[in-house]
């Protein structure tokens, strides 16, 4: 067995003895199980990693369907891009799994917990593994269901629940795309790996603009829309913080929500070829960044505000890949995981200190009780505002480079995303940290530092938060981009038009929007440290802030939009249509079948007489018949 | 070797002619001759015994089992005449087709007397348990 | 071909082994005969020999069928567990005797090179059947139903051989082989009429044996009034054998006048369907409704033997493996129950409503019932969805629409019915006492399962020897 299949093997056997052994497990033993899979599995990615030859290599386990001429195998396909992708699922994922330990311990779901954590894992392995868009479709699907049991984890509270089923819903609408474009795939091109696809593709029979090539491109990324929560399909991610705080570190950070941008590194080649799809991939990145980034601005819940700050990252790499910048996309992916996943864990260290608090008016002054959460939240707010030296600067500037050289305005609106998120990040931060205690004496009493299980991740991830920018160093900084580096040879056939900045410009823009990210943290200092407001309570908002609080009232629009006409709709066809045409058809059949046979038993009527003479009747007939020819 | 239908024509005008005959003596006497209907005349005759119940009684199952082993033992026993010709015309021609011909009426006999065996022991043959 | 002297053999063994005053051997003994007979068959693969001066031929194919119906019988002899205790009226070593002689009759069927011997076949097997049917002597419909099967067995093996005869008139030869080279001739000038009569009565003969409609009538009635155990052998020997005679009759002498069958046969296989399919959804009793489902099968399986393509021969037999192993099943099942209720002095009737219940206290048995309905059924993960997938295909390539239509919408009706008795087990309220299963029972009872859930998980582990 190779190293490859180990790598998703390790989670699914984590899940099956947690899964099947829930209540049996020892409680100690769950936790060890699970890191210890996701732990196995890191290590097996790192040593594939250090061993990489640099030639994509595909694993044949077996082959699957097999239609015509069709065939679908299970193979995993090892090559830059994925190992990237594993090492990230697992490292991240290793240190959640090693978080939740301390997290989830007084929970009584902790080896269910466990075993779902696992299957996510293993199905995003799967994902990133799959040497075809089917495999990779099964992965999407996995982690689309773990999702959905892990949002409505504490499945006892219905809002949790309904938070799941839109998840899932919305994740549904965003998958069917995917699946009309991998069924476009194998009509047109009569096989789904992705080395014959993409290698048909690069023999260059395709001009740029291609119509086949933009319809699949167009649904694959709907599909990537909804994964990776894009404009319209973003409003599930910010209520999945309903789950467990590692989940949406987890799931809702730093690994599926980037599964979109996975898949679109991985159809590069198909992208760079149909403009049209990647105008609105930016656009829509763009549009989404900026409207995330101002709904965040206002949002009082921890979480809340995390989660509308993913999505607008999320924007931006969605922006990078529209002005071809994959490798920046993909940078932005990497240092996003780190400090997003630290922003989350370490929301869910203070969380866990005020005891289950999550409204940031209700702390303050938390520096001083959970000094290390301070410190690495501290380290990854910077990181996020595009603050040097820090990881967000560096990816985070890459894609605005690009975006500036491909569209001026891009990149004005992606300015202003940038310049609201360095002030709610640091809104959060001051809120949260800063200032004197709001809450209850009750929960005062009890702030604490959490446990070494947790505060561990935290430090380990601030580490990479910090320093994950030099992973890939610009020229201009004596560096060699040594990530872009690496993954040049994903692009090797792709027709790039993007051309690079000059240094004097990249250092322009660079100066820019850092100055405009401090200027928005002087601000935010301004507001909530020397001036100590507090935002309103509930329903004390007015004016543009109250649209916004209420997050430009989307959800009641789609409301008013989708739901309420197809629950009419339902409704209509559940009482009517149900009664009248399907009932009458369905139980029409079942009833005439059951008169006929009621009928023809009556044939047997048990005279072996009539047998016989029936019998006889059939022969002459049957001998008439293949007689005619002499007869007549 | 081909027939035609037609060839079969003779037999199916000896089968009218043989059915005609029948049905028309039939019909001849039951129309010729004189009818005197009496209550003596219709009723049953049974060799002078007054019919009594129903005829349809029901036989010991022993009566159609011996009567079965007889017409079992008797057609196979029927089985040893013609091979007995045929043995004797091999007996002068050939004697490696006589040997094996032996041979295996020897295994005939062998089965028919395990049946006969089998039959014995069941305790078939005798007639009161 | 040594099975056949084996078995002739084994056969007057166990007749006298019955004398030993000792039930209990007989069951290992058969058992151990049936495996002996396997064996000698199986040593007949890859050589292709003619027996008997020309009358019996093995090859592959024959093998192979011969194989299943020799398993389908191990599995009937494991499962009858030595017919009970009743010392007066049961006798076993006969019954064992006699279906070992059947096995002879019906391993005739698949083999014979001379229509005399389908003919001596045939008989051997259908005088055992009439035999088994009425086994049960005090039970007046055991005794309808032999006496109905054989009335109206002797009636069909009269057409058949008035059938066997003519085509001797036409052709001058009973030899198979001979038959095909004189009708391929035939069919480029003009035959005579009597080779086409001839040729439709001897098909008309084997259907009746397979119960195809209009020659059905005997199945129902007969099924019913059977014991469960050799209603289970019948389904499956003596539809095997018949169908084994059919399609080499129909695929190998047969073929030149393609013309005057196929269409009959194109019309009574949806008769047949629709016939076995449509009666089936009104029957209360269990057992009959497995006596119409098995006419239904016929229908599937006919399907295929209309078949002039060589590579249909793997997918009868694949379906007559995977349905021998689910009836077997089914029948088991029905044994154990209805003899458990009949213990407990309660009315037996073999109806749907005698597993109500069952799944409490019985899991296995509900399980084992469930997995052979769904094969039946054809539900996909079973041995019996690949079989009706391989004859639909087959029948698909062959470009038999309408029959294919009629037999896909029938295989829907057949879901009503099948999932009967697996509502009563789960859904509806009854008892059924824990029944205390005996090791062989439970082991076949497994076996048969898991055959059924392997074979539909990996068809290709045996369709790739057929």
């Amino acid at each position: 067995m190779s190293l490859v299949t180990l790598i998703p093997l390790f989670p699914l056997i984590g899940f099956l003895i947690n899964g099947i052994g829930f209540r049996h497990v020892p409680k100690s033993l769950v936790g060890i199980i699970g890191s210890a899979a996701a732990l196995a599995s890191f290590a097996c990615a790192l040593s594939l990693f250090i061993g990489f030859s640099g030639q994509p290599e595909v694993t044949h386990l077996f082959d699957w369907i097999t239609v015509g001429k069709l065939n679908i195998s299970m193979s995993f396909q090892i090559d830059q891009l994925s190992l990237l992708m594993l090492l990230i699922i697992t490292g991240v994922g290793s240190l959640i799994h090693i978080y939740s330990v301390g997290y989830m311990h007084h929970d009584e779901g902790f080896g269910k917990f466990f075993a779902f954590l696992n299957l996510f894992l293993f199905f995003m392995l799967l994902l990133v593994l799959g040497s075809n868009f089917v495999v990779m479709f099964i992965g999407w699907e996995g982690v689309g269901l773990c999702s959905y049991l892990l949002i409505g984890f504490w499945n006892k509270n219905s809002n949790y629940g309904n938070a799941a089923r839109k998840a899932f819903i919305m994740n549904r609408i965003g998958d069917l795309g995917f699946l009309l474009g991998i069924f476009l795939i194998i009509n047109h091109f009569g096989s789904v790996e992705f080395a014959d696809v993409f290698g048909k593709i690069a023999e260059g029979d395709y001009e740029s603009g291609d119509k086949t090539l933009l319809y699949i491109t167009l649904l694959l990324f709907v599909g990537a829309m909804g994964k990776s929560a894009q404009i319209p399909l973003y409003t599930w991610l910010p209520d999945a913080m309903a789950g467990p705080t590692p989940v949406s570190a987890l799931i809702h950070a730093a690994t599926m929500v980037t599964a979109g941008i996975y898949m679109i590194i991985r159809a590069n080649i198909m992208y760079s070829l149909s403009p049209e799809t990647l105008e609105i991939v930016g656009w829509v990145g763009a549009a989404t960044a900026v409207l995330a980034a101002s709904i965040g601005l206002f949002q009082n819940d921890i979480k809340k505000v995390l989660a509308y700050s993913t999505v607008s990252q999320l924007g931006y790499m969605f922006m990078g890949l529209g002005v071809m910048a994959y490798s920046s996309s993909f940078f932005h992916v990497m240092t996003h995981a780190f400090f997003k996943a630290l922003l989350f864990l370490g929301a869910g260290s203070v969380i866990h200190a005020m005891s289950d608090e999550q409204d940031i008016r209700f702390m303050g002054g938390l520096r001083k009780k959970l000094p290390v959460t301070f410190i690495t939240f501290l380290i990854a707010t910077i990181a996020i505002s595009g603050i040097p030296p820090f990881a967000g600067f560096f990816s985070k500037d890459e894609i605005l480079a690009h975006v500036y050289e491909h569209n001026k305005l891009m990149w004005v609106v992606a300015l202003a995303g940038s310049v609201m998120t360095s002030f709610y990040m640091f809104r959060l931060l001051f809120l949260t940290f800063f200032g004197e205690f709001r809450g209850t004496h009750e929960q005062e009493h009890h702030l604490h530092e959490s446990p070494i299980t947790m505060t561990l991740p935290l430090m380990l991830l601030a580490v990479l938060s910090a320093i994950g920018g030099f992973f890939n160093l610009p020229h201009i900084f004596n560096g060699h981009a040594s990530l872009a580096e690496f993954m040049s040879p994903l692009f090797a056939h792709t027709h790039s038009t993007a051309h690079e900045a000059d240094a004097s410009t990249e250092i322009m823009l660079m100066v820019i929007s850092v100055a405009a990210a401090l200027i928005a943290a002087a601000f935010a200092y301004f507001l909530y440290i020397i001036k100590k407001s507090v935002p309103a309570a509930d329903g004390q908002e007015s004016g543009l802030k109250k649209v916004i609080y209420n997050k430009y009232y989307v959800d009641e629009l789609y409301d008013k939009i989708f739901v309420t006409p197809i629950t009419v709709l339902s409704n209509f066809f559940h009482s009517v249509i149900e009664f009248l045409v399907i009932d009458l058809i369905v139980e029409g059949i079942g009833k005439g079948v059951k008169i006929l046979s009621g009928e023809a038993r009556l044939l047997q009527n048990g005279t072996t007489g009539y047998y016989i003479f029936a019998m006889v009747i059939s022969i002459a007939v049957i001998l008439a018949w293949s007689l005619r020819a002499f007869l007549f | 070797m081909q027939y035609q239908p037609s060839d079969y024509l003779p037999i199916i005008v000896q089968l009218i002619a043989a059915i005609g005959f029948i049905v028309a003596t039939m019909i001849a006497t039951h129309s010729l001759g004189p009818k005197r209907n009496t209550k003596l005349k219709n009723e049953v005759f049974e060799c002078g015994i007054e019919s009594v119940g129903d005829a349809r009684t029901p036989i010991s199952v022993k009566y159609f089992l011996v009567a079965i082993l007889f017409v079992l033992f008797d057609v196979e026993v029927i089985f040893m005449y013609p091979w007995a010709v045929n043995f004797i015309h091999w007996v002068n021609t050939s004697a490696a087709v006589a040997k094996e011909m032996f041979l295996e009426m020897l295994v005939f006999m062998a089965l028919l007397l395990t049946g006969f065996v089998y039959v014995i022991k069941k305790g078939i043959l005798h007639w009161e348990k | 071909m040594n099975s056949i002297i084996a078995l002739s053999l084994f056969g007057i063994a166990n007749l006298f082994l019955g004398f030993l005053n000792n039930r209990k051997i007989l069951l290992p003994a058969t058992l151990a005969f049936v495996l002996v007979a396997l064996g000698l068959n199986l040593a007949d693969w890859n050589q292709e020999y003619l027996w008997f001066n020309n009358m019996l031929r093995t090859n592959n194919l024959s093998v192979n069928f011969a194989s299943v119906i020799l398993v389908a019988t191990f599995l009937v002899v494991a499962v009858s567990r030595g017919f009970g205790d009743d010392e007066e009226h049961t006798h076993p070593a006969e019954y064992y005797a006699i279906m070992l002689f059947s096995v002879v009759g019906a391993i005739m069927m698949v083999t014979f090179e001379n229509l005399i011997m389908l003919f001596v076949g045939l008989e051997i097997l259908s005088v055992s059947m009439y035999i088994l049917t009425g086994t049960d002597k005090r039970n007046l419909r055991s005794n309808e139903a032999a006496l109905k099967y054989f009335l109206m067995g002797a009636f069909a093996t009269g057409i058949l051989l008035f059938g066997i005869a003519l085509i001797y008139g036409a052709t001058g030869s009973f030899n198979i082989h001979g038959i095909e080279a004189l009708v391929l001739t035939a069919a480029g000038g003009s035959a005579p009429a009597l080779l086409y009569i001839g040729i439709v009565m001897v098909i008309i003969g084997l259907l009746f044996k397979v119960s195809a409609a209009p020659f059905h009538f005997w199945t129902p009635d007969v099924y019913e009034g059977a014991p469960a155990i050799f209603t289970a052998f019948m389904s499956t020997v003596v539809k095997t054998a018949g169908f084994a005679a059919l399609f080499r009759l129909l695929g190998g002498a047969f073929t030149g006048v393609y013309g005057t069958w196929i269409y009959i046969l194109y019309f009574l296989t949806m008769l047949t369907l629709i016939i076995g399919n449509i009666t089936a959804v009104y029957q209360q009793s269990f057992k009959r409704m497995l006596a119409y489902s098995s006419i239904s099968h016929a229908g599937y399986l006919m399907l295929t033997a209309t078949a002039k393509v060589a590579h249909t021969q793997s997918s009868i037999l694949f379906y007559s493996l995977a349905y021998s192993v689910a009836t077997i099943s089914a029948f088991a099942v029905l044994m154990v129950v209805a003899e458990t209720k009949e213990s407990n002095a309660e009315k037996t009737n073999e109806n749907f409503d005698i597993f109500n219940g069952l799944a409490k206290n019985n899991p296995l048995l509900a399980f084992v019932l469930t997995v052979s309905m769904l094969s039946l059924a054809g539900i996909p993960l079973t041995a019996g969805f690949w079989g009706k997938f391989f004859i639909f295909s087959d029948a698909f390539q062959r470009g038999i629409v309408v029959p294919l239509v009629v037999a896909v919408l029938m295989s829907a009706v057949g879901i009503y019915y099948y999932f009967k008795a697996i509502i009563s087990a789960y859904f509806k309220e009854g008892d059924v006492p824990a029944i205390e299963l005996k090791p062989i029972y439970k082991i076949t009872l497994i076996v048969t399962t898991l055959l059924t859930i392997v074979l539909g998980i990996a068809p290709d582990l045996v369709k790739s020897i057929f």
